[in-house]
Formats: C-alpha cells, structure tokens, sequence
C-alpha cells in the first residue's frame, strides 16, 4: 500500500513536469498558423459569431467612425488632387505607371489590447488575396502583419504586440529606428535607436519609413512626446499613437506589388 | 449533488470564462480568470494525476479558443492544480475529517473557503503574468497587476462560488 502511494506520487511528479514543460514549449513555439488549421470548423463557428457582435458594437460608434471616415476622405481627395496633377506631367515621360502597393479595405471583426501579444481578426481572407506576411494599416497608422490566413478571414499580429517591430522614422530629419510596443499603455509605442545628435522635440510627427517591403512609406503613425537618452549613445521616443486600437473597425490590408521582386532581389544578393 | 448538474456549472464557467477573455477588457493591469474556481470545483476525490491533465486540457482549451498565447493558460493552470489538495488539507480540512467533494461556504466556512480560493488563484495568477511577460514588463508593474488582478478574481470566483452553495 505505502509502495503504492510513493509510486502514484512519483508519477504525478513525473506528470506534473511533462504537462509543464509541454505547456512552455507551446508558449515558446506560437504556433498561430498550426491553430488555425486544426481548429478551421471552430473558427468558423466564432467568425459569425464576432462578425456579428463587432456590428453590434459598431452601431454604437459609428457616428464617431462616420467622422473619422469623412476626415480620412478629405485628406485622399487632396492627396489624389496632388497625384492627379502630377500624374498629367508624367504621362508624357512615363506610359504605364503600377502602383507599388494595393489596398483591400477589410472589417475588424475581433480586436484585443489589454494582452502582452494582441491580435486581430479581419472579415477578409484567401478568396480575396489576402497572404500571411502582408501589412495592415489605417490612415492613421500602421496596425499590424497577417499572421495567418483562412479562405474568408485573417489573423493579424497587432502593432501592440510586445514582440512586433515597425521601422518608423522623424517626419522632419527622417531618422529611423525600430518602434516597438512597450506592452503597457495601448495609445504608446516607443522609437529607439534614434542617433542622439537628432533633435525630436515633443510634438513632431512620425511617419512609416516603408524600409522594409510590408508597410507604404509615410504613413503617419504619432507624434513625439517625451525622448530618453539610452546609455549616451542613442535615444529612445515615446510616441503616442494617432491610430485609437481600441475602436479599431475599418483597416486596409496592403499588398505590395514589388514584394516578390524586392524579397528575390534579396534572396540573389545573399548568394 | 447531482452528477450532470455539476457538469452543467462546469461547462457554463468555462464558456463564462471565455466571454471574459473575449469580451471584458479591463486594461493591462487587470487579468481576470475564473480557472481557479473551475480547478475547485473539480470533486477532491479524483487524482492528482486527473486534476492536471483536466487543468491542463482546461487551460489549453481556453487559449486556443480565446487566441491568446498557446500553453499560458495550461501552464499556470497545471500549476495552481497540483498542490491544490495539499492547500485543502493545510487551509480547509486540517483535521481530515470533512468527507466534501467540492468544497462549499456554507461547509467549509467564509473564511477558509476565502482562503483556499486565494491561494490557487494567487498561484495561478503568479503563473500567469510571470510566463506572459516578466521580461517585458517593470517589476512594479507586475507587482501591481497580479494584486489588482488577485483582488478582482478572487471576488469574482467568491461571487460565482455562491450559486454552488443552493445545491445538494
């Protein structure tokens, strides 16, 4: 009997070690994209259901989102005024002009950020040529990156995730750095790596950098509010964030048209 | 206490637990769970070893379904589970003469049953905000969500527990 409490205890011990070092290396490992496509019934079940909650929650904000919408119309009817100008002198010189990116509007139908890694889920997915790897943002910044993606829906990796990085720089000396998501307020970021002999006084405004072939460049993001000296050799700014992710509903999913062509280019180089 | 009624309470926490997590946001500085109550209410008669795998498919279950970090949950419910019958016996039933399956207010008294409902959630919350973000986060910070984050719990299981006690 006593044999038999001391191996039943071994066991448990054992069990208890196996089930937490499972648990760890499933922390470690992620594993966003295997979820999705074990779970692809489940999901679908939970994407009606948050597609119909997020349009009830949207009905009690859309006056605000109405407002938000109309001001972001202004600005790219004065943008493609501008375009539409310039385009007239080109034409002569240039032929054919592809945009380097396409934007498909899509619909927040599941939002989080009061987590270390948030994430969101939009109402757009293969059917519309939605990839993993592409950018998510608004008109007033830069949101995230498509995790992961199902034939009608896809999973983006939040800006306010504490392992999600975003080369941003100075609207006025166009120093860059990576700006991450600290992990506390979700209207707060920080941009590091900024040389120290840059003046970025509170209220200057940062933009995208679009150094990397996910996010357009220029895509204002948030202005400076406070910068700290980092071990004498760089700065790092706090930057609030013009994009409010707590009322997050309309978002455009950025295709880069000169990805592959940018990501080959790469790949030769490094031959 | 009937069998399939237990189940039912079990089933309806979890999926309250789920609309927790998808649908209350309290903030970074608050994480509100009721896996602790759910790790009580599993009856006290079943083994250590099932009480961790239940806690653990219990954990896992919650994250895949509410997204968040695979194994988070699992890990800090595994761990409030285990020692969840030596804390029993050292808080509730020093004497071991209580024969309780689950343990109720109106048995086992408000103040152990406080008690014992403020340990495994202090050890499941510790768990938790230490494997999701010790390395991101200020120490102070943390200090700060795992009370606040304890105290909101803990009455929040305490307030769920009652609907345990009007049953046979």
């Amino acid at each position: 009997m006593k044999r038999y409490g001391l191996l039943s205890s071994l066991t448990a011990i054992a069990l208890f070690i196996v089930l937490e070092t499972v648990a760890i290396l499933l922390v470690v490992k992620g594993g966003v994209v295997q979820r999705y496509k074990v779970l692809g019934a489940v999901r679908s079940v939970q994407a009606w259901f948050w597609t119909r909650t997020s349009q009830a929650t949207y009905y009690f904000h859309y006056k605000t989102e109405n407002e938000r919408l109309a001001a972001e119309n202004l600005q790219l009817r004065q943008q493609l005024a501008r375009y539409a100008s310039a385009k007239a002198e080109l034409d002569s010189v240039v032929r054919i002009i592809e945009p380097d990116y396409t934007f498909i509007g899509a619909t927040v139908i599941r939002n989080s950020v009061d987590r270390q890694h948030n994430y969101l889920i939009l109402d757009r997915g293969a059917k519309e040529g939605v990839e993993p790897g592409m950018g998510v943002v608004t008109a007033r910044g830069v949101i995230g990156i498509v995790s992961a993606v199902s034939r009608h829906y896809s999973y983006v990796i939040s800006l306010l995730n504490t392992e999600q990085s975003v080369s941003a720089k100075l609207a006025g000396s166009g120093a860059f750095g990576p700006m991450n998501w600290p992990g506390l307020a979700p209207d707060k970021a920080v941009l590091s790596e900024i040389p120290v002999h840059v003046q970025a006084a509170p209220g200057d405004t940062v933009l995208s950098s679009g150094f990397s072939t996910i996010y357009p460049p220029d895509i204002p993001i948030g202005r400076v509010v406070e910068s700290k000296i980092n071990q004498g050799s760089s700065q790092d700014l706090t930057i609030l964030l013009f994009e409010d992710f707590r009322s997050l509903h309309n978002v455009y999913i950025v295709k880069n048209n000169r990805g592959e062509e940018i990501r080959e280019l790469n790949a030769n180089a490094h031959e | 206490m009937n069998k399939t009624g237990d189940i039912l309470f079990f089933v309806l926490l979890f999926i309250l637990q789920l609309v927790i997590s998808d649908y209350v946001h309290l903030g970074p500085w608050v994480s509100l769970t009721l896996i602790p109550l759910l790790i009580i209410c599993i009856p006290l008669s079943r083994s250590p070893h099932a009480v961790m795998l239940i806690a653990f498919a219990l954990g896992l279950g919650l994250d895949i379904l509410s997204d968040g970090v695979p194994g988070l949950n699992a890990f800090a419910a595994v761990l409030a589970a285990a020692p969840r019958k030596f804390f029993y016996r050292i808080l509730v039933n020093a004497d071991r003469q209580d024969k309780t399956e689950v343990p109720k207010i109106r048995e086992v008294g408000l103040m152990k049953y406080l008690k014992y409902l403020g340990v495994i959630t202090a050890l499941y919350l510790a768990a938790y905000i230490l494997v999701d973000c010790v390395s991101f986060r200020p120490p102070l910070f943390l200090l700060g969500q795992f009370l606040i984050s304890w105290v909101a719990s803990t009455a929040l299981c305490l307030l769920l527990s009652l609907p345990l006690q009007n049953r046979s």
